[in-house]
């Protein structure tokens, strides 16, 4: 039966079929719990709210064909093998970006350009946090300020959980450790179609009355904010669910799926990075998804956890919260430690310095990252013998992250570095990672932490260490796959106006912070003492120059990738790691042949295994 | 230059910075205004924790630096040489950071035990937080006010709670930060030494209002504190 194209856009698994069926599962959820609540059994908007939520995301993933083959398993019929097959996409095609598609490498852009989507989002809520905060005294609305920053927070949040990992690493993992795709296809697109509907509640979140609690969502605030808030805490559970999936994906993948040869000691420095990440998303993030449904059914159901008048205690969710986020500052920061580490020995032309020590500072990182987690709490009044033994594991974590140091620096030494684009985001990192870490020990330090927490200080600690890694990480990253994802390369020239260009502005907006917290800022505020007026204003206006100069960045990618497919290696760099074997970019299923592994990742100076011995008097000496 | 010329350049250039860089801070006083012996401790740490992270500061500017301006490629695309870190230099480098952070562990304990320690004190005031505005019960008094007014050089016990939102008593000045927790009360030693005015504001996000959630505190003498109190005393009970 032929149907005319509109009818068979809405028919067939797709975007508009997900847009319909989203909109229709809100109708039926919300409709329903409205037509209870006219009967007359007390729902509140909340109850709408959360059931019309359920309803879009099964609704929206029902449309997209998420579940159609496990749904076809499921009764007993066997799928289509056509349809399956077809569910790869077909190379070159712009509309298996918003398909069910299940290459890792598709979902790797679509994570990528989702996460630069929201972070240009984002960023343009902290453009209107720096316009309000130019000034001393409310130039807008102070009740406004605290939406815009809550959904800066969230949002920010979001990109530096799944930028780096869902989109660089679900491009390149499987192709580095010599694989055809991730172990759950299925599922890793899953858990990328699982995040448009809990992002498009956080961005509408304005719109239910906003919700003033911070990303970090404490209760009791949390539980007297408005709607805003419930869509906050309905999409960070979904959010956590996706993160879940793809963890396991991860983890599947590497652990069973390298190629012959890539022993554990022979993987990528990234893909070690994604591994221990990969690990603490698994461990950490069902507490914080108990935490906020804790915390939901407080509002929705009546619960008492975190309710004082109840018997609940509000300190324990605090302790569940960091438990989960304190370990999430290093799922946002180890896989961009990862895409730096991996990047330095390819520019500086040497091995990586210590590699087995560089592997050890992840693990060691990730087992201690669970140890730390009240030293958000040193003003909260928790038992102040307990503050001890937190202050040790906090300031014992900075021994593994130095040791990132320690292995990037030693690559450099002596190397023959070649400064291209991503090599200089690797140097912005070295600067702005280790100011992000010497301050972090003097949130570690109890008397110190005492002046400083919830002041300036922590702010410009916290854009400094996940700025500093993530997001240094994500541009090194993305400038120095960019050529194996699109085939095509990006202009040097913007990409060094955009490294120095952000490099100085966002130093200058967020050095002048840590004087402001010193001086007696407070962090979340509107307005200020007046006579800090002067260094906010200078820092307003360098924030802004952060903006323009990502987009500077934005015109470069999407410049170069629209432009015309120049001559170009496959291996531009001439990098070792398996990826670059491949073609750019690499084909669905990634390699006719899967590669034997013969040596390490990074065997630079070192003449190929296959190359003819070295003649007597030894290798020529650059 | 050879790979040891390159070592000692290197090392001398970070030793340099870093001692022009603790001369530079040791001494300092970081927090604007010190008005109690918390403030003072926590100034202390701060300027100690300031010389320490000097050293780590060069050393990463000084790895930046340097291989900037000597280790760049040539014309000619040679690798650099594939050496690998000895395991002397890996121990000597994780012992060395592992004792920077114990000698920190333990000034920061001794710091610790000197502001949360102590639990004795002289005068008491019980301080309430609420949405948004901050009340001082005198309760032996028997009066409430809506600024802190406290003795100096006496040992001040602050009973601190709420009973909406998470509020944080603040005294920037008196190096004082103390979350008000609903049905948990907290409490705040400080022992005020200079006299003077300061802010009181709050320091956790507590709802809208959380911006001008602010008050101030005064640092007095007995005499004068006495006097304050007898007026507030008759205020209260006409």
């Amino acid at each position: 039966m032929m149907r005319s194209a509109p009818v068979q856009a809405v028919w067939r698994p797709g975007f508009t079929r997900a847009i319909v069926g989203g909109a229709l599962g809100f109708a039926i959820g919300g409709g329903a719990m409205a037509v209870l609540g006219v009967l007359g059994v007390g729902v509140k908007p909340g109850h709408i709210l959360g059931v019309g939520y359920l309803g879009t995301l099964f609704g929206f993933l029902l449309g997209i064909g998420a579940f159609r083959f496990w749904l076809t398993w499921m009764i007993g019929r066997e799928i289509d093998a056509d349809e399956e097959h077809e569910s790869h996409g077909k190379a070159g095609d712009w509309k298996r970006y918003f398909r069910f598609t299940t290459d890792h490498k598709v979902i790797g852009v679509q994570y990528l350009v989702t996460a630069f989507l929201l972070f240009f989002t984002a960023g343009m809520a902290a453009m209107f946090m720096r316009f309000e905060l130019a000034q001393p005294g409310v130039a807008t609305d102070k009740d406004l300020y605290n939406i815009i920053m809550s959904t800066h927070g969230a949002m920010m949040i979001t990109v530096a959980l799944i930028s780096v990992i869902g989109g660089l690493g679900n491009y390149l993992v499987p192709i580095m450790v010599g694989t055809r795709d991730m172990a759950f296809p299925k599922a890793n697109a899953l858990s990328y179609w699982l995040l448009p509907i809990p992002l498009l509640f956080v961005a509408i979140n304005p719109l239910l009355g906003g919700f003033d609690s911070g990303w970090t969502a404490y209760p009791p605030l949390s539980q007297q904010a408005n709607l805003g808030q419930q869509a906050y805490l309905m999409a960070f559970v979904t959010i956590g669910a996706s993160s879940i999936l793809s963890a396991v994906n991860f983890l599947v993948t590497v652990f069973r799926m390298r190629a012959p040869g890539m022993s554990l000691m022979r993987m990528p420095i990234f893909v070690w990075a994604l591994t221990v990440t990969a690990t603490l998303v698994l461990i950490a993030t069902s507490v914080v998804a108990g935490a906020m449904t804790m915390l939901l059914f407080d509002r929705l159901i009546g619960t008492s956890f975190f309710r004082v008048k109840g018997g609940g205690d509000v300190i324990l969710f605090q302790h569940l919260f960091w438990f989960y986020s304190h370990p999430a500052v290093y799922i946002m920061a180890v896989p961009g430690l990862g895409a730096i580490l991996e990047i330095v020995p390819v520019f500086a032309r040497k091995p990586l310095f210590a590699y087995p020590l560089a592997v050890f500072s992840f693990i060691a990182i990730g087992v201690l990252s669970f140890m730390v987690w009240a030293h958000h709490m040193f003003v909260s009044g928790m038992a102040t013998f307990f503050h001890i033994p937190i202050m040790f594991t906090t300031e014992l974590i900075s021994v593994p992250t130095g040791l990132v140091f320690f292995s990037a620096i030693g690559t450099l030494w002596m190397g023959r570095i070649r400064f291209k684009v991503p090599m200089l985001w690797v140097y912005g990192f070295l600067w702005a990672f280790v100011i992000g870490g010497i301050t972090g020990v003097f949130l570690a330090d109890v008397p110190t932490d005492i002046t400083l927490s919830d002041s300036y200080f922590v702010v410009a600690h916290f854009h400094y260490t996940i700025i500093g890694s993530t997001i240094y990480g994500l541009f090194a990253g993305t400038y120095f796959w960019f050529p194996k994802i699109t085939g095509r390369m990006y202009s040097e020239r913007l990409g060094r106006l955009h490294f120095w260009w952000f490099t100085i502005a966002f130093n200058l907006t967020f050095l002048p912070m840590f004087w402001l917290g010193i001086q007696g800022m407070r962090r979340r505020v509107a307005d200020y003492p007046a006579d800090l007026g002067g260094v906010n204003l200078f820092v307003s206006i360098m924030a802004v120059n952060i903006a323009l100069s990502v987009a500077v960045f934005a015109f470069n990618m999407i410049r170069s990738w629209r432009g015309k497919r120049v001559a170009m290696a496959d291996n531009p760099w001439d990098a070792q790691t398996l990826e670059w074997i491949c073609t750019s970019p690499p084909p669905i299923e990634n390699f006719a042949h899967i590669p034997t592994v013969t040596s390490a990742p990074y065997e630079y100076g070192t003449p190929p295994m296959s190359a003819p011995p070295v003649p007597a008097g030894g290798r020529p000496q650059p | 230059m050879s790979p040891g010329r390159h070592a000692l350049v290197a090392v001398l250039a970070w030793a340099v910075l870093s001692a022009i860089g603790v001369f530079l801070v040791l001494g300092m006083q970081i927090m604007p205004q010190i008005a109690s012996h918390e403030a003072e401790i926590e100034n202390n740490a701060f300027v100690l924790l300031t010389a320490v992270s000097v050293p780590v500061l060069m050393f990463v500017v000084v790895g930046i630096v340097y291989s900037a301006l000597y280790f760049r490629a040539g014309p000619d695309t040679a690798d650099g040489p594939p050496t690998q870190a000895s395991s002397r230099l890996q121990a000597a480098w994780l012992i060395v950071t592992t004792l920077m952070v114990i000698g920190l562990f333990v000034y920061g304990t001794f710091g610790l035990i000197e502001i949360r320690g102590a639990q004795e004190s002289t005068f008491e005031v019980e301080v309430h937080a609420k949405q948004w505005s901050w009340e001082f019960d005198y309760d032996d008094a028997g009066f409430a006010a809506n600024e802190l007014h406290i003795p100096v050089d006496q040992r001040v016990h602050l009973i601190i709670n709420s009973n909406d939102a998470i509020h944080s008593l603040w005294l920037p000045a008196l190096g004082i930060k103390q979350d008000a927790v609903p049905g948990r009360p907290t409490e705040a030693y400080v022992t005020a030494t200079q006299l003077g005015t300061y802010n009181v504001l709050c320091a956790e996000l507590c709802g809208f209002g959380h911006t001008i959630m602010t008050s101030s505190v005064v640092v007095s003498t007995q005499a004068e504190l006495d006097a304050w109190m007898q007026q507030q005393q008759e205020a209260a009970s006409p």
